[in-house]
């Protein structure tokens, strides 16, 4: 029994999550791969030598192209867990030491961002519950409408050029870590706080409907104390259960905050290596959002199981 | 809104000056009566190419919308009607595509089919058409519970004609009001891929591209950047003010 109960709640979501990533990295691979430019042409012409049979033969050999696509697949998967991404095709450099650095940045960036979106959210969700008609539920309504309205990039732009060129309080370009994290943070942030406030106001609300909520105002509990007490659970549930799209932005967001602010992080590579077909550069790229998507996913479900018994996750197919 | 459209179906028979046309001894000039809002780092004029990239980005709204409808529509039908096989995949497909970000698919659709418009709408086009499929699958699945459907199979009226009398009319409206509220979303989402660098087609403006172009003229030449990007915001905002009437629930 207990080596059953390890086996539902470890061992079978670390499979699934590990299939699901690579049934996705494969078929991107796929995908990749069937881009009609071939990178080796291109590399070739950009170096402006004549192109003979040879040369091209001789190249596909190194960059491992004359291969089946399944032994590719499987040397390259190899590699990617090994942590030994190969070579750029175009700096010859290792993707690794290439990637790492821009991956830092992006990651302090979407974490960051998403970790206040969901702290400030949460706050702003609560307080407009609490007060329908209050300040935090206007707040949470503006934030709502704007990141659905707005754009982000239209917002970074403009952000910039008031707080950057026209009253220079800060220097994005140029200052420490600190300074230039700050702004693609909270743009990020910016865009999730609404949905966030929105899951968070709805959990909250429908614990205010519920029968042991009357009674813990009978009791003699405040009503901020009775909604946060019973109701905190339940708004991180429906947040859990809502959050999904908001993992997907984060991912877009990143890149929009990166080239708005001029952080050197990862899009900007991807976006190059899309144009040279830089195969190299652009599979650890989708393996990592697939592995951030796929661990984020199925961990909200297996949060929300924990925080309520009563879901049971193998009826649900696939995840909203 | 109508001054909008109105002022892109101008745009196709005429803009102040060429959009095209470089004239590097006009570079950067201030906003005057002949160029309205001024030329760019190559003489073009500003205005000329806003009007000419709103046609693009406009085109690229439509295509996404009509398409994403389109198959929405079929895909919901095919959920709601299809054989256990067929509508289950198609409910796992659609529900796997909306958490798949937009920016990687977009991405990997550049990398298939070259950076350029056409790729920024196809990404939006297969992210788009689940939310449709999706609850038109739940509309329907109500309305088969609804008694006037089940009459109207008892008294053998054939299937299409049931969808058609019955189905559309229940489910139209509001899969309508949905194609409103992605109007908007389109927008951005078209502007955004752009101005990330996606549509590299320079040929012919598009607003997002025209963002990415002008970038780095931010400091020095803010009008650059801040026209696109106001009309951006302004047509999306527009959008959702015409089309959808539940944007503050």
């Amino acid at each position: 029994m207990k080596w059953l109960t390890a086996s539902r709640y470890v061992v079978l979501p670390v499979a699934s999550v590990g299939a699901s990533w690579i049934a996705v990295v494969a078929v991107s691979f796929l995908l990749i791969r069937l881009i009609p430019g071939d990178p080796v042409e291109i590399f070739i012409n950009h170096m402006n030598v004549r192109t003979t049979d040879e040369l091209i033969a001789a190249y596909r050999a190194e960059w491992g192209l004359d291969r089946s696509l399944v032994v590719q697949f499987a040397i390259w998967l190899e590699g990617f867990v090994s942590l030994d991404w190969g070579k750029s095709f175009v700096t010859g450099q290792a993707v690794t030491a290439e990637l790492f650095p821009r991956a830092g940045w992006s990651a302090a960036i979407g974490f960051s961002g998403m970790a206040s979106a969901i702290l400030i959210g949460y706050g702003l969700g609560f307080l407009a519950a609490l007060k329908p008609a209050g300040v935090a539920a206007c707040l949470s309504r503006l934030f709502a409408i704007g990141g659905q309205a707005l754009p982000a990039f239209a917002v970074g732009l403009i952000v910039l050029w008031v707080l950057a060129a026209e009253l220079q309080w800060i220097r994005p370009f140029s200052g420490g870590v600190v300074e230039r994290l700050l702004l693609p943070i909270a743009l990020v942030a910016f865009f999730s706080i609404g949905s966030v406030s929105r899951l968070v106001l709805v959990g909250f609300c429908e614990v205010l409907n519920a029968p042991y909520m009357r009674t813990a105002l009978a009791k003699g509990l405040g009503r901020g104390e009775a909604l946060w007490r019973h109701g905190r659970r339940h708004a991180v549930i429906v947040l859990l259960a809502g959050i999904a799209p908001d993992l997907a932005w984060v991912i877009g967001g990143t890149a929009v905050a990166e080239i708005v602010f001029g952080v050197p992080g990862l899009s900007e590579r991807i976006v190059a290596a899309v144009a040279e077909r830089d195969y190299p550069v652009l599979q650890p790229y989708i393996a990592l959002v697939a592995i951030w998507l796929v661990v984020g996913l199925r961990l909200t479900a297996i949060l929300r199981r924990s925080l309520d018994p009563r879901i049971d996750l193998s009826l649900e197919v696939g995840h909203r | 809104m109508l001054f909008v459209l109105a002022l892109i179906a101008i745009g196709f028979f005429w803009q102040p000056h060429d959009p095209h046309a470089i004239d590097l001894s006009q570079s950067l000039q201030a906003p005057s009566w002949d160029h309205w809002l001024g030329t760019d780092h190559l003489g073009r004029d500003l205005a000329s190419r806003l009007i000419v990239g709103a046609q693009s980005s406009v085109f690229a709204i439509a295509i996404v919308l009509v398409s994403s409808f389109g198959i929405g529509v079929v895909a919901g039908a095919a959920i709601a009607i299809g054989p256990w096989s067929v509508s289950a995949t198609l409910r796992w497909l659609a529900e796997t595509v909306l958490t798949v970000p937009t920016f990687v698919l977009a991405l990997l659709l550049a990398a298939l089919f070259g950076a350029g418009l056409m790729s920024i709408a196809a990404a939006l086009i297969v992210v788009t058409w689940a939310p449709y499929a999706l609850s038109l699958a739940a509309l329907f699945d109500r309305l088969r519970g609804e008694q006037y459907w089940q009459a109207s199979l008892a008294l053998g009226a054939g299937l299409p004609g049931a969808l058609h009398r019955h189905m559309l009319p229940n489910t139209l409206p509001v899969l309508g009001a949905l194609a409103g509220a992605d109007a908007g979303r389109a927008v951005i989402l078209v502007a955004s891929l752009g101005f990330l660098g996606l549509s590299a087609d320079t040929g012919h403006p598009e607003w997002g591209a025209m963002i990415h172009e002008y970038r780095m003229f931010l400091f020095s030449e803010p009008r650059l950047v801040l026209a696109p990007v106001c009309a951006t915001t302004v047509l999306a905002f527009l959008l959702n003010r015409a089309l959808d009437r539940n944007i503050n629930v």
